[in-house]
């Protein structure tokens, strides 16, 4: 059973008003959280003045960037001297603390509010202004736990909607009276720190576990089709070759992706680039190749550096100025080589990447 | 300057087919040991790039003027010389704006022009990557279509307002508009291209007068529209309020900077431990306004852009089909870009004898930027 | 593409031996004069946690017909841990290959010691017999790759 606070307000009502009390108290020193910046654009933005949060949307259901690579850059260079609290959605979270695994970010002195979610809607809804249209059919959906078709085929399939290391939960997904009430998990030590003045007011409640449940066999579901629609592309090296077709090496998922933080990456480097006599015999070998080369060997090579640690939050698939479904073929092959070890990736802080670690004994089968 | 001299070909079936047999015959005389040419791909939903030296691909495969830009060829020409001059002679096929960003790049030693043929065609135009990609099929017949009828409507912005559709910058530059009916002008700009047009037995006698006369027909008709676009979108992005509106939905994915030919750092200043500040230095940059979006500095990543490369920018628009939030990048650097050039009575690409302004000097020049003092 | 009709098909393996352990088998699998395929083109690295997965990749998109890393047995690493590493590393990139609907089989993970020339002909021996049944690798020759 978690400590909680229950407040009679619609939930994103509530958060905001505490959000804005944490700063009047001196709590903290800066909200990061989603504002509405025009009629159609949303940013995460850092707060400092509580009536800057009048506009402030933390739930709303887009993701122009993965909030743990903008939370990596605010404290890659150490954390702030007083505490900030950022609001972001279960894989944004996962993402920042795979960082924080590699030296790119602290969490010292940064308390996360997060809450179990509905999923985020393409960024391109956000740019010809369909996002606003569908919110009141995304938050029908969301308030009774069903998989909703607008959002990104990753959020559609995600089984991970319940933050592991917040500090605050909200109940969201699955929560009926989500206009009327709001439910703030305190799931963290740190958390409490954040409510010393409520101490009192606490309740003792889990999260429904059983409606979860069921809404997580619904989103297997989903998944499985989405995975199947994949495995009849990925069938052999022509397969590859088709769905990545249209790829023209801009990196852009990469330079989304929370996960790919590597100042010079690899594939941009020299190394990868192709001198005179490596022309001369792959024209030999193979009569034509397309320039610039290399276009599979970069989506294989991401995929041996980052697939341990793919959150499948979807940020690649927005950025993919050519529409490649990249996010559920990272999700896809992430997943698979994530299982062998049995990690989540971001659930533990504690728990080290896989790939740095070993057992003595294991794995036996793969040595022939 | 070397002066313009043409041959006329029979136009046969179309641009296409008349590029692919000019190239066919140069690799089988050897003159070319390999040829870059867009290709459409396995999937038959895009079209790249490919260096060729099989000659039955290049025959069969090989499409000189697709109806979409990928890749900026430039990019791919520069990808092959950039470790080291090839150790074959290659030809070039791509756009007009493709070879000036490939002269601008060889200034900037990407490119090492040596081995390097550049061959152009008068362009119609390229459609933008987000609309051939709903239909391929449907837009390669309607990209068919705008060529026959001159209409490029459904062409990139930039490209409906493209004075330089037939500027030749390279060593040949294949003639469509405005030719004897039933022929095309192989022209030599270089005595590069020259050689190579008398090597496959060409005699050099046609007149381009005609063809001349076309295309600078169509070229005033485009500045005008290009002078009353810019003014028209100057009015939209100017001034503080309305350049942050612009690029509010901007999320520094910084694709428009890496699909630009001529942004060529490997790591790029907005990418670069600069631009890295502490969270103490974010959060009293937040509190000096009361919130701030982050990351910060969109505005000064666009505005940084512009600066770096609008000297030599070549307005091909590849920038806006890749932008991931549908911002008119493209519109607005390409006319930042004709204001930048100008000051130096500039074009980028246009000669490779040519230096970039900012790397070169006179003693006395632009004393209108100069506090006036004496 | 260009295959004579009746030469049998010799496959190209790449194969990533560590100096202290498969190396020193390999050759002396050659000293004792035990005989192998002349399929195996080696490349020696001095630990296997040296080869990094991108060097497997490159072989196999290159068109190398199959990719061997072969170093010491677990617990007899010469750097004491590199080959507990290089099992994880090649566990993942096989799972990767296989997601991607290449030929994971095309790649393999062998432990032979110094002592062991008789196991590392036989590795190459069964290694090269499974790789002719898969056939030559037709990444060779992909142009849109």
């Amino acid at each position: 059973m978690t400590k909680t606070i229950q407040t009679t307000k619609s939930t994103e009502e509530a958060v905001k008003d505490f959000l804005k009390t944490l700063l009047e108290k001196e709590k903290v020193c800066g909200v990061f959280t989603l504002k509405k910046i025009t009629s159609k654009a949303v940013a995460y933005t850092l707060v400092t003045d509580p009536a800057e949060l009048d506009d402030a949307v933390p739930l709303y259901p887009l993701m122009p960037v993965n909030a743990g690579k903008l939370l990596s850059r605010f404290s890659l260079k150490g954390s702030s001297k007083k505490p900030v609290i950022a609001v972001v959605k279960p894989c944004e979270l996962r993402g920042f603390v795979e960082l924080i695994k590699r030296e790119q970010g602290s969490i010292d002195n940064l308390f996360i509010m997060s809450f179990t979610c509905g999923g985020v809607f393409p960024t391109s809804t956000e740019v010809d202004g369909t996002a606003e249209k569908q919110l009141g059919s995304y938050w029908e959906t969301v308030k009774k736990g069903m998989v909703n078709k607008d959002v990104r085929p990753t959020c559609q399939s995600c089984e991970e909607f319940i933050p592991y290391t917040a500090d605050i939960t909200l109940e969201v997904l699955g929560k009926t009276d989500i206009d009327k009430q709001c439910i703030m998990h305190i799931t963290s030590k740190k958390g409490e720190l954040l409510f010393e003045d409520n101490k009192n007011k606490f309740i003792e409640k889990d999260l429904d576990t059983k409606k979860l449940d069921t809404i997580r066999k619904q989103r297997s579901q989903e998944k499985e089709k989405l995975y199947e629609q994949l495995d009849k592309k990925l069938t052999n090296i022509d397969g590859l070759i088709e769905i990545f077709s249209k790829c023209l090496s801009c990196h852009g998922c990469s330079k989304v992706c929370p996960i790919c933080y590597c100042k010079l990456c690899e594939f941009e480097s020299a190394d990868a680039e192709y001198g005179p006599s490596q022309y001369d015999s792959e024209l030999k070998k193979r009569g034509g190749l397309r320039v610039p080369p290399g276009t599979i060997y970069f989506q294989l090579g991401r995929l041996s550096h980052i697939s341990i640690s793919c959150v499948a939050c979807g940020a690649c698939d927005d950025v993919c100025p050519v529409d490649i479904p990249v996010a559920m073929i990272f999700k896809k092959i992430g997943e698979s080589v994530q299982q062998m070890f049995d990690y989540v990736p971001g659930k533990d802080y504690d728990e080290p990447i896989p790939l740095v670690t070993f057992e003595n004994e294991e794995f036996s089968e793969i040595e022939e | 300057m070397n002066p313009l001299k043409a041959t006329g070909v029979p136009a046969k079936s179309g641009v296409n087919k008349t590029i692919i047999d000019f190239l066919d015959k140069a690799v089988e005389k050897k003159v070319f040991d390999a040829v870059i040419v867009p290709m459409k791909t396995p999937a038959q939903d895009s079209y790249s790039y490919v260096l060729v030296k099989e000659k039955s691909l290049l025959k069969e495969d090989g499409v000189p003027l697709p109806p979409t830009m990928f890749i900026q060829g430039a990019k791919a020409v520069s990808s092959i010389t950039r470790r080291g001059k090839p150790p074959m002679k290659i030809a070039a096929v791509m756009r007009p704006c493709e070879i000036r960003a490939a002269i601008e790049i060889a200034k900037l030693g990407q490119i090492d022009l040596e081995n390097i043929f550049l061959i152009s065609m008068d362009c119609p135009g390229v459609l933008p990557t987000s609309d051939f990609l709903k239909d391929p099929k449907k837009h390669e017949q309607l990209f068919e279509e705008a060529i026959q009828k001159n209409d490029d409507s459904i062409m990139r912005p930039v490209c409906q307002i493209c004075d330089k559709s037939s500027m030749i910058a390279g060593d040949l530059h294949i003639g469509t508009v405005g030719t004897k009916k039933g022929t095309f002008l192989i022209i030599s700009n270089t005595s590069k291209g020259e050689n190579v047009l008398k090597e496959l037995g060409y005699t050099l006698n046609e007149s381009i007068e005609s063809w001349q006369k076309k295309v600078t027909a169509i070229s005033a008709d485009k500045k005008k529209k290009r002078k009353k676009a810019h003014a028209e979108l100057k009015s939209k992005v100017s001034g503080l309020k309305n350049l942050v509106e612009t690029f509010s939905e901007c999320i520094n994915c910084h694709n428009c900077m890496r699909v630009c030919p001529v942004c060529i750092c490997r790591l790029c200043y907005f990418d670069s431990d600069k631009v890295k500040h502490t969270a103490d230095d974010y959060l009293s940059r937040a509190k000096s306004k009361g919130s701030m979006r982050f990351l910060p500095d969109t505005t000064l990543f666009q505005m940084g852009r512009m600066m770096h490369m609008s000297i030599s920018c070549v307005s091909c628009g590849a920038c806006e089909d890749a932008c991931s939030m549908s911002i008119p990048v493209a519109q607005i650097f390409s006319m930042i870009a004709d204001e930048t050039q100008s000051v130096f009575d500039y074009v980028s690409g246009r000669s490779i004898d040519e230096p970039i302004p900012l790397v070169a000097y006179e003693k006395e020049e632009l004393s209108s930027v100069e506090d006036a003092h004496d | 593409m260009n295959m004579k009709k009746n030469e049998e098909f010799m496959p190209k393996i790449i194969a990533f031996l560590c100096n202290w352990c498969s190396y020193a088998g390999a050759d002396l699998a050659g000293t004792s004069r035990i005989k192998y395929p002349p399929s195996i083109l080696p490349v020696r690295v001095m630990c296997s946690s040296r080869v990094d997965p991108l060097f497997v990749l490159n072989a196999y998109l290159g068109g190398a017909d199959g990719v061997l890393v072969a170093g010491c047995h677990p617990g007899d690493c010469h750097y004491q841990e590199g080959n507990y590493f290089t099992r994880r590393r090649f566990a993942m990139l096989k799972k990767i290959v296989e997601g991607a609907g290449l030929e994971s089989d095309r790649l393999r993970l062998s432990w032979v010691s110094a002592s062991e020339g008789t196991k590392y002909a036989q590795v190459a021996t069964d290694f090269t017999s499974k790789i002719k049944e898969l056939g030559a690798n037709s990444a060779k020759y992909k142009i849109f790759i």
